[in-house]
């Protein structure tokens, strides 16, 4: 038995009825992370003995009869911007390299308190922005699809960790697309929760009011699974809402019948990187949907380009006001792209600023319509499929092949599904948006996608 | 913030925020930082000029007695 196959509610089933141990889960990851991670470089630190105690305690409680839930004795690893207590925490930079945090941030602290078994850190562009880069103190991660293939990020680690059936969840962050960038480049589901769904204190922050945090997972009911983890309002994290936690997996079968889904079809038909087989892949799933009985049709929401710009300025000012010490001190400390991209920070004026807010209320508002109108959105993850580390890019444009940051502007909830493969060989992602804190309307569209597509029986690389 | 300035002046105004800033751009790297710079610049152009006074910005709060929500 290959325990990597398994899904978490699989793993969740065995482990209660004797027939696989939490310490057979983590030996088994450990010994895949040992085979694969020379070449893919998803872990910056592999937590063994930490994997092994948390196995042991979980094997020890259910024996005892303490079931700590879907959780109970899963392996998970987290990006390396989530304090950890006693771990060090480097957000992969020099500047936090001998960083020990005292405390787990809420997040690590609640998979913990779930029965969760943690196998490490995980690679990520530099302070969750700076990459691929190889003027770090790590390597960055490889896309397992084609290892001369970026991952996308900044979530990189996570979305390698999983691709390459390291483990089956992984966390991530996500301030412009950073989780569901590379999930959809690596052909894993990633969810950026509604913004103060999941406490965000303890994972280093990059821009507060774009910032969310979640998981990337092998499949959308292994994201539920998590999400239900993980949701809950935290009375110290300014933005969490106090707004009651739903079951995420109830209606993860219901199917899509008399659902109205809308296509924001402008954001990625006239790009200019747009790709003909990615359109293809999301007609496919549209027609999938269709059949399946939902009504889908295209909608028109504000320009794509008045998002991004929203979200650059935001991003920019407050990720500068984050560094603005250090980039006044120790500039050349940070990679050159993180610092290409946290200088611009500075040229930014308080009329830029307010501009960008005041334009974010008029977007917030204008998907906040389209969603009364409609059950969820449905529109591309990214423009193409993963490049190769050696195509020529400017690091520091605003023109990214990723299609994500309207929603870190607006707040809702959206999940990046796999949906097939390219002709390179790589994985395509559509993404579902859905009304604010309804990310079961979200995973019961994204189950539907990925049952309709195909996905479940497609092959992982090194299978 | 509309207008397209001269590279001279693109660069005059990039050296003036960032010694504003406190921040010294080597010079090995100046060439991308200008041009990101003008990059952004387009982007900031768009926000501009779109607003009467009474478009509100999306961090203006409101307060609620205590132990309300």
């Amino acid at each position: 038995m290959d325990t990597q196959d398994l899904s978490i509610a699989e793993m969740g089933r065995m482990l209660r009825a004797g027939t696989v141990t939490a310490g057979t889960l983590a030996r088994d990851a450990l010994a895949r992370i040992t085979a694969r991670d020379g070449a893919l470089h998803a872990f910056v630190l592999v937590t063994e003995d930490r994997a092994l105690a948390d196995a042991r305690r979980a094997d020890d409680e259910l024996k005892s009869g303490r079931d700590r839930g879907p959780f109970h004795g899963i392996p998970y690893a987290l990006k390396d911007i989530y304090d950890t207590a006693g771990i060090r925490t480097t957000c992969h930079s020099k500047l936090r390299l001998h960083n020990v945090p005292k405390e787990d941030s809420v997040a690590a602290a609640r998979l913990r308190e779930a029965g969760g078994v943690l196998l490490g850190k995980l690679a990520t562009h530099e302070f969750a922005i700076g990459g691929p880069s190889f003027d770090l103190p790590f390597p960055p991660a490889r896309n397992p699809w084609n290892p001369d293939h970026i991952t996308g990020g900044s979530s990189s680690g996570s979305s390698t960790s999983i691709a390459a059936r390291m483990v089956r969840m992984a966390m991530g962050s996500d301030t412009g697309g950073s989780i569901r960038g590379p999930a959809a480049w690596c052909g894993t589901v990633g969810i950026k929760p509604t913004y103060g769904r999941v406490s965000r204190r303890g994972v280093f922050p990059l821009s507060w009011t774009l910032d969310h945090i979640g998981p990337l997972s092998r499949s959308v009911e292994d994201a539920a699974i998590t999400l239900q983890v993980l949701a809950g309002h935290d009375p110290r994290d300014p933005a969490s809402a106090d707004v009651p936690v739903p079951d995420y997996r109830a209606d993860l079968e219901k199917g899509v019948a008399g659902l109205r889904i809308g296509i924001p079809r402008a954001f990625f038909a006239t790009a200019k990187a747009i790709t003909q087989e990615v359109v293809a892949g999301i007609d496919r799933t549209a027609a999938q949907l269709r059949a399946a009985g939902a009504v889908v049709e295209d909608i028109q929401l504000p320009d794509y380009a008045l998002f991004s710009a929203v979200g650059r300025v935001i991003m920019m000012a407050e990720a500068f006001a984050i560094h603005e010490a250090d980039m006044q001190t120790r500039l050349l400390d940070y990679g050159e792209i993180t610092a290409g991209r946290f200088v611009l920070g500075a040229a930014i004026t308080a009329a830029d600023l307010i501009h960008a807010q005041r334009a974010r209320r008029e977007l917030t508002d204008a998907v906040n319509a389209a969603l009364s109108r409609y059950d969820a959105l449905l529109t591309l993850s990214a423009l193409n499929t993963a490049p190769r580390f050696d195509q020529p890019t400017d690091a520091l444009s605003s023109a990214s092949p990723i299609q994500t940051i309207p929603f870190n502007v607006t707040g809702h909830p959206a999940m990046s599904v796999p949906i097939g493969l390219g002709a390179s060989g790589l994985p395509i992602g559509v993404q579902i948006v859905g009304r604010a804190f309804d990310e079961p309307m979200v995973f019961r569209i994204g189950r539907a996608v990925e049952r309709l597509s195909g996905w479940e029986s497609v092959t992982l690389p090194g299978g | 913030m509309t207008e397209t300035p001269s590279p001279d002046a693109l660069a005059a105004e990039f050296d003036c925020l960032m010694a504003r800033a406190g921040i010294m751009v080597p010079p090995q790297r100046r060439t991308a930082a200008l041009t990101a710079y003008a990059d952004l610049r387009g982007q900031i152009a768009l926000l501009h000029g779109r607003y009467g006074p009474e478009a509100e910005p999306s961090n203006v709060f409101r307060l609620v007695p205590q132990g309300g929500k």
